[in-house]
């Protein structure tokens, strides 16, 4: 048989060909090929928390390579002078391993951290963008629990990381972990003995939470983000109102190719950022905290930011014991509330808002289309007070620092935070609230009386008036007719196209722009042609 | 490639299309996309090439990527080779060894933002601009769906037929129950650690030691095991003592560091004016006076000795103690004194008289 | 060097007013002392002059005195006699006794500045010093023949022969609490702090460790031996102050708190922008 040619360039249709016949994927490969994403910079805060976890998950296979889970004592013998002899947990020296002993496993440590910080801040600021934005309103309720539950499956991992190294800072927090787990009443005493194995701190905390940090938790948090980004392929992305955009249908461009390029692109410069905080922002220099011993402290011992709020609240808290005189007497103590009662609070709470908020409103229809914060100033304040309470807080957790850095008594800090955590949440309600309002009353009045051009005319009657550009087309009285949609009201002249188009280039302009000016120093303060006439502001 | 339809036309289902020929050899590729765009309820709305092809501005840009990939090729070059040859041992002092990092996570840094970048100038720039429509299909299922799908699952109870067969019902629950129980006991059962084994939550290594019919007190020992004199501490002095046990300093006696103060005569007075009140009057011996360095609020070592002031911070939560008043907490959020350990002093060296007599440690329910 | 008169003052911006004027009594004191300071760069510049000012009044206690210590005492009674009294045995409410505290004490407080005072509040701060090194010398050689004391051993550099690594352990269980991990100070009750040890020398170290200045406890040489406190300031000097950190920029090393700044700083900030891009229509 004659051999036949190979046919390069039918290649890939062929082998595509044999793949269909097999798999059957050829229609659903061109619809999610197909699939249309919204584009808005806001839509990608969640994008930074999932890159940040890709990068966890391999940073942190590479640490597992090296680091050894164990309470064992050990006397080191690595290559960081300092602490040569010292006698340690062979969990810290293998972290200390891993800094010097490792080429190149220093900058992967940090690397690590770093992204752990990332992953759990754009988590945070992502959450305020659905939070503001309505988008986590029927029928996404659901995605907005899975959300904010790895928000605190996040924390955990975060928590049980940070302990692992066993070092000065760690062991300390570790410490606070089990005096919180202690003051929960009746079964504190039982839970923190089966989770330490007796009494603090025992011989295998560092196993148990390495396992959870290396293997329970980010199964866990694998599950719950392919939840998180199945639902959203499921319901497909929100949108802000616009030209064309209805709550029926998603404008924007194809995932293939440029949605996807974006996304490649954007993962890279994750990455890249993390990188280059791994390698130029020291973090954690657990070499200098020393081992963990229990007579050993540190002055500005905090928590990774994220759980700073709850350092801060029980700085804030004042001792507040309940005595229960039964028997021997039981005791609740002040530990109890600000660490396990707030944060159960904080769970609970943001779980059922999207109920609530429906609820309240007697709202039962689908939301496809964002809202603008300043749309909906009660839910936009609600956001301002709780960061408002949350920023107090983890600003109390770091008081200690401020107050020394800035010259500030630190009893007076104490005493600032609690009297802030009680007024400055609600007069952040109220300063929203107001600011929403007058944002909302400036866009109705542009609509209804046009764009203010910085033309002063002067009447015959000697009055002066500024001259507005209505925007669309008006009534006898000069108001505009144009109806608010829930999308940004242009309010500068150039926002209508009143320079011409912008010359392209950096530095010195690329081409000739087709409709440029005459001369650039003196933009045409008339508007292109056919758009409308200039009338005065009128009623002012 | 350049098209525009009409930004209205998105009502694809409404719009009776001609019929299509896949087969048609007069169209184009992206008339294919567009088809086939459609077929999944998606309209092209706008397709637009940013830069006439060939024209200065897309050599330009073309020209911008290029290089950025090609600074990627050096910057990551740069890494391997820093990598394998630049020092990387610790050594002391402000050696290039000290750059190794930085210089990875520079390198490194520029690879992957030029990767970014690239791919995003090439994307953005290069590809045509495009708008597409799609109808997002999320309106509920008809009822009569619904009602299919319903009448699908409640078949299965039928077909069971739980409701005619109660026996079948009950004795699965009743069966069943205990399996989740098999479950949850391997687990439970080997996690669970009774607090109170050896009464070790209100004991620790200042017990005195009972062996063959005698009673030993504890010596208070310095962090490598040597005793303590009293002439070790200065007036206005603390030093974090340990119990003189086997292992006393380590982290198996995580409760037991404590706190050996010299109070100056003055503040002695008052202090032991104060342990007089509380009946510890003979818990102090001359000037010294010991308190457990374990803070009662969330056990961090409270050991920020102020001499002047005579107060106790801890750095945790900032609590606040007063040496010569019991070690009363004074500021912040501990609620408890810190617990004094009676002192004695055996051959000249100090020793502890009993354990603490009360709960060393973060505060727990039933502490008496 | 005159920086203490009352137009200095007032430039140091609204709290220190407040301060000055809740404590109107303190002032004339202050102002006391404000004007033995100018009065000593006077007396520095014409030099020698000083003898003029001095008080014969112990004519014969001067005479038990040596040379340098004569010397000490002529600064002593235009600088310090106001707060610390006549033959340094304190002023109530103003200044303690100096009998015993020893030359340590001396070389401490004021070759780091702190004294003389420049006002009273909850702690003196580190500043210029006042005098130069064969002052200071003079000064700690008068209270030192007045009252005896803790006395700093010879030469600049007290950490020769001293190990990190036994220096590093304890720094941790000694000196960490209070000037945290990186030597950089912390915060103690009611505006008192724990300095930073940046600034520090092997002198000042080793007197601030033998002698516990202001809320510092004392850390005698039956505690920690003159060799222990040469290890520690081995640690601070040799590891803490020369060993360049190893990852980057080390943010201050104050630990996680300036870690969250700049994760939001520069990781979030970046990224929003970088995001404005890519999204951007341009």
């Amino acid at each position: 048989m004659k051999r036949r040619k190979l046919d390069m360039a039918a290649l890939p249709g062929r082998a595509a060909r044999e793949v269909d016949d097999r798999l059957g994927v050829n229609t659903p490969l061109r619809s999610l090929l197909n699939k249309v994403f919204p584009d808005h910079w806001s839509f990608l805060l969640g994008e930074i928390a999932l890159f940040s976890f890709i990068v966890l998950l391999l940073t942190g296979v590479y640490l597992t390579f090296f680091f050894e889970p164990s309470l064992t004592e050990v006397t080191y013998n690595g290559s960081y002078a300092p602490l040569r002899g010292a006698h340690m947990s062979a969990a810290y020296a293998s972290t200390l391993d891993i800094s010097f002993d490792v080429r190149g496993g220093l900058i992967v440590r940090q690397m690590h951290h770093w992204a752990a910080l990332l992953f759990m801040a754009a988590i945070v600021v992502h959450m305020l963008r659905v939070f503001l934005t309505g988008a986590f309103r029927k029928p996404r309720e659901l995605n907005w629990m899975i959300g904010y539950l790895l928000f605190w499956v996040g924390f955990l991992a975060g928590f049980t990381g940070y302990s692992i190294p066993d070092d000065g800072l760690s062991g300390t927090g570790l410490r606070i972990a089990s005096a919180i787990m202690l003051s929960i009443p009746v079964i504190g005493s039982w839970i923190t003995s089966s989770i330490f194995g007796g009494e603090f701190p025992g011989e295998i905390i560092i196993s148990r939470f390495y396992i959870a940090h290396v293997l329970l938790i980010p199964a866990l948090l694998v599950a719950l983000i392919s939840a998180h980004l199945g639902l959203v392929f499921k319901q497909k992305h929100t949108q802000w109102p616009g030209p064309g955009r209805t709550n029926s249908n998603v404008v924007g461009e194809r995932m293939f190719p440029r949605y996807a390029i974006k996304q490649g692109g954007f993962f890279m410069i994750v990455f890249g950022v993390i990188a280059l905080l791994g390698g130029l922002v020291q973090i954690n220099p657990i070499w200098l905290f020393g081992p963990y011993e229990a007579a050993v402290v540190s002055a500005a011992s905090q928590p990774d930011w994220y759980v700073m709020f709850l350092d801060g609240s029980t700085r804030l808290m004042p001792p507040w014991e309940i005595n229960i005189p039964i028997g021997d007497g039981y005791v609740i103590p002040p530990l109890f509330w600000p660490t396990v009662v707030l944060p159960g609070i904080l769970v609970v709470l943001p779980l059922a808002y999207p109920f609530i908020e429906a609820r309240l409103n007697k709202d039962r229809r689908i939301h496809n289309l964002l809202q603008r914060p300043r749309d909906v100033p009660g839910r936009t304040a609600l956001a301002a007070m709780a960061v408002t309470f949350w920023l107090v807080l983890t600003l109390s957790g770091a008081n200690d620092v401020i107050a020394d850095k800035f010259f500030i008594s630190l009893n007076a800090m104490t005493w600032v935070g609690r009297i802030g955590l009680i007024i400055l949440p609600p007069l952040a309600y109220y300063v929203t609230y107001r600011i929403c309002l007058g944002l909302q009353q400036h866009d109705r009045e542009v609509l209804a009386h046009g764009v203010e051009t910085g033309i002063i005319r002067r009447l015959p009657n000697g009055k002066f008036v500024e001259v507005h550009q209505p925007l669309g087309p008006t009534d006898e009285h000069g108001h505009g007719t144009l109806e608010y949609v829930g999308w940004a009201v242009p309010k500068k002249m150039n926002r209508l196209g009143a320079l011409g188009p912008a010359i392209r280039g950096f530095f010195f302009p690329i081409e000739k722009p087709v409709e440029a000016p005459v001369s650039p120093g003196h933009p045409p303060v008339e508007p292109r042609s056919e758009r409308q006439e200039v009338g005065s502001g009128g009623s002012r | 490639m350049s098209t525009r339809t009409d930004a209205h036309s998105n009502q694809v289902v409404d719009n009776p299309r001609e019929p299509f020929d896949v087969n048609d050899p007069r169209l184009s590729r992206f008339d294919l996309v567009r088809e086939g765009a459609r077929r999944d309820d998606i309209e092209i709305v706008h397709y637009e090439p940013q830069f006439p092809p060939g024209s200065r501005a897309e050599r330009r840009i073309v020209r911008t990527v290029a290089s950025i990939f090609l600074l990627v090729g050096v910057s990551a070059t740069a890494f391997v080779a820093a990598y394998i040859w630049w020092p990387w041992r610790y050594e002391h002092g402000t050696g290039a060894s000290k750059y190794y990092t930085p210089i990875l996570g520079l390198t490194l840094g520029i690879a992957l933002l030029g990767i970014g970048f690239g791919i995003l100038i090439w994307g953005k720039k290069l590809l045509p601009k495009e708008v597409s429509i799609q109808a997002r299909h999320d309106e509920p299922a008809s009822e009569e769906e619904r009602r299919l799908t319903g009448n699908t699952l409640l078949y299965m109870v039928d077909e069971l037929g739980i409701r005619r067969r109660p026996l079948l019902g009950v004795s699965l629950l009743a069966g069943l129950a205990p399996v989740g129980a098999v479950a949850a006991a391997p687990l439970v059962g080997g996690l669970i650690q009774q607090p109170h084994k050896n009464n070790q939550m209100f004991t620790t290594g200042w017990k005195p030691i009972t062996e063959n019919g005698t009673t030993r007190l504890v010596r208070l020992t310095h962090h490598d095991g040597t005793p303590v004199r009293p002439e070790d501490v200065s007036p206005g002095g603390q030093i974090t003592v340990f119990p003189g046990i086997p292992g006393g300093a380590t982290n198996k006696y995580a409760d037991s560091p404590v706190l050996l103060i010299h109070l100056r005569p003055d503040d002695a007075a008052a202090a032991r004016a104060a342990n007089e009140r509380a009946g510890h009057a003979d818990y102090m011996w001359g000037n010294y006076i010991a308190y457990s360095k374990i803070c009662t609020h969330a056990g961090c070592p409270a050991s920020l000795y102020e001499q002047q002031t005579n107060r106790l911070l801890c750095p945790c939560h900032q609590s606040q103690f007063l040496i010569t008043d019991n070690a009363r907490p004074i500021f912040g959020p501990a609620s408890r004194r810190l617990p004094q350990l009676p002192l004695t002093v055996e051959d000249g060296f100090f020793a502890a008289k009993s354990d603490f007599t009360e709960t060393v440690g973060p505060d727990f329910w039933e502490r008496p | 060097m005159t920086s203490d008169t009352p137009g200095g003052a007032r430039s140091r911006g609204l709290l220190s007013r407040l301060r000055r004027a809740r404590s109107s009594p303190r002032s004339k004191a202050r102002r006391r002392l404000g004007a033995a300071v100018r009065l000593l760069a006077a007396l520095t510049l014409a030099g020698g002059a000083y003898t003029v000012f001095a008080p014969d009044l112990q004519a014969q206690e001067t005479s038990q005195l040596s040379a340098a210590a004569q010397e000490g005492k002529a600064l002593y009674d235009t600088s310090c006699v106001t707060c610390h009294g006549r033959n340094a045995q304190g002023v109530e409410g103003r200044g303690p006794s100096l009998i015993g505290v020893g030359a340590a004490s001396v070389e401490f407080q004021v070759s780091t500045g702190r004294m003389p005072l420049a006002r009273q509040e909850a702690q003196a701060e580190r500043k210029p010093p006042v005098f130069t090194d064969d002052q200071i010398q003079q000064l700690a050689q008068y209270v030192q023949e007045l009252g005896g004391g803790p006395q700093l051993p010879e030469g600049e550099n007290l950490h020769r022969g001293g190990d990190p690594v036994e220096g590093g352990r304890l720094f941790r269980i000694n000196c960490s609490s209070c000037h945290s991990f990186g030597g950089g100070g912390g915060a103690l009750s009611s505006g008192k702090f724990a300095p930073s040890l940046r600034p520090a020398t092997d002198r000042q170290i080793y007197a601030a460790m033998l002698t516990g200045p202001q809320n510092m406890p004392v850390f005698g040489d039956n505690q920690l031996r003159p060799e222990q406190k040469a290890d520690i300031i081995a640690y601070v000097q040799e590891v803490l102050a020369k060993d360049r950190d190893p990852g980057g920029f080390n943010l201050g090393r104050l630990g996680p708190s300036t870690e969250g700044v700049a994760v939001f700083l520069i990781g979030i900030v970046a990224l929003v922008f970088a995001a404005l891009w890519i999204a951007g229509k341009s």
